[in-house]
């Protein structure tokens, strides 16, 4: 296949899915304050809920921190994180992905496990521990979770896809409804 | 006690302490590259701050309230942390009968920063004003 058909392709799959962003590299901050600002911009395009824009723009930021917290930081392959932000009629959608080790997914999916189940009364009482409790380096990324679920209406999925023996790619999902506030 | 001034960035909100208006405002985005390092002397200057309300206590000038004004835009959830302890101390203040108030304020589309405010108000178990805008 030729570059200029796979560039089709991949062009008509960012206009199938409506992609208002598709980004991968190496998040750091000055990438995420980038983003962030264009998706301001695009968001007002799409959309006339301002109160949607924001819920948007406070899972991306959480979403993004998310995987800088989650990653494969010590071992030698790249930093491979992925960005996806999608709309439909009836709603937003926000993917990200992440090469981590194999050994920090039990942990992980015990955490996300635990947040999806939990009704909005839960979910605001486990917000409430996790703010009061002592400041680590890490906890920090509990509540960034539980505040995404709250926000979301918890319509959160994720999914690990083995990569190598030592890392998988971590892929988390959130759907925002465009008329349920 | 000179009043803190602080600029807002792309990710830090802006600080307003002014101890002539007795106005201690937070306004902006806040999510900074290094939370810790941005929120630790704001927090530093709150707690040093209760020298000069003891003071103004002991001249009999501590009549006028003392306002503090949330005004975010956004927040992301480590800057929570932070905003929790600056709101602890204010807690801490109005315990000890220094008559602070806590105005919230937020966008009236946005029921999110609206919920953040109810949540941080029963959390710390201090009453704040909402002030939608």
């Amino acid at each position: 296949m030729t570059n200029t058909s796979i560039a089709y392709e991949f062009y008509q799959f960012m206009t199938e899915k409506n992609v208002l962003i598709a980004f991968t590299g190496h998040f750091d901050h000055l990438v995420t304050t980038s983003l962030l600002k264009y998706v301001r911009v695009k968001l007002k395009e799409v959309n006339s809920d301002p109160a949607i824009d924001r819920k948007i723009y406070s899972i991306l930021v959480e979403s993004i921190e998310n995987v800088s917290k989650y990653s494969a930081k010590s071992s030698n392959e790249p930093i491979i994180a992925m960005l996806l932000l999608c709309k439909s009629d009836t709603h937003f959608t926000i993917i990200t992905g992440n090469h981590l080790l194999n050994s920090d997914i039990p942990i992980l999916r015990e955490k996300l496990d635990k947040v999806l189940k939990y009704s909005p009364v839960e979910l605001k009482k486990m917000y409430r521990e996790q703010i009061l409790s002592q400041r680590t380096h890490e906890n920090s990324a509990g509540l960034g979770i539980i505040d995404i679920a709250i926000k979301s209406n918890n319509q959160i999925q994720y999914n690990f896809k083995l990569s190598t023996d030592d890392t998988s790619i971590y892929l988390f999902q959130t759907q925002i409804n465009i008329f349920d506030k | 006690m000179e009043s803190l001034i602080i600029e807002a960035t792309e990710d830090s909100p802006k600080i307003l302490f002014d101890t002539l208006s007795n106005r201690f405002v937070i306004s902006g985005e806040s999510r900074p590259e290094n939370a810790g390092k941005f929120f630790t002397p704001v927090i530093n200057w709150i707690i040093r701050f209760e020298e000069t309300l003891s003071q103004r206590k002991q001249e009999k000038n501590i009549d006028l309230p003392l306002v503090f004004v949330f005004n975010l835009e956004y927040f992301n959830s480590t800057s929570a942390k932070y905003i929790k302890d600056v709101l602890l101390i204010i807690k801490k203040f109005v315990d000890q009968g220094y008559p602070f108030i806590v105005e919230w304020h937020y966008d009236k589309r946005d029921d999110d920063m609206l919920d953040a405010g109810n949540e941080f108000s029963d959390t710390v178990e201090l009453k704040f004003e909402f002030v939608e805008y």
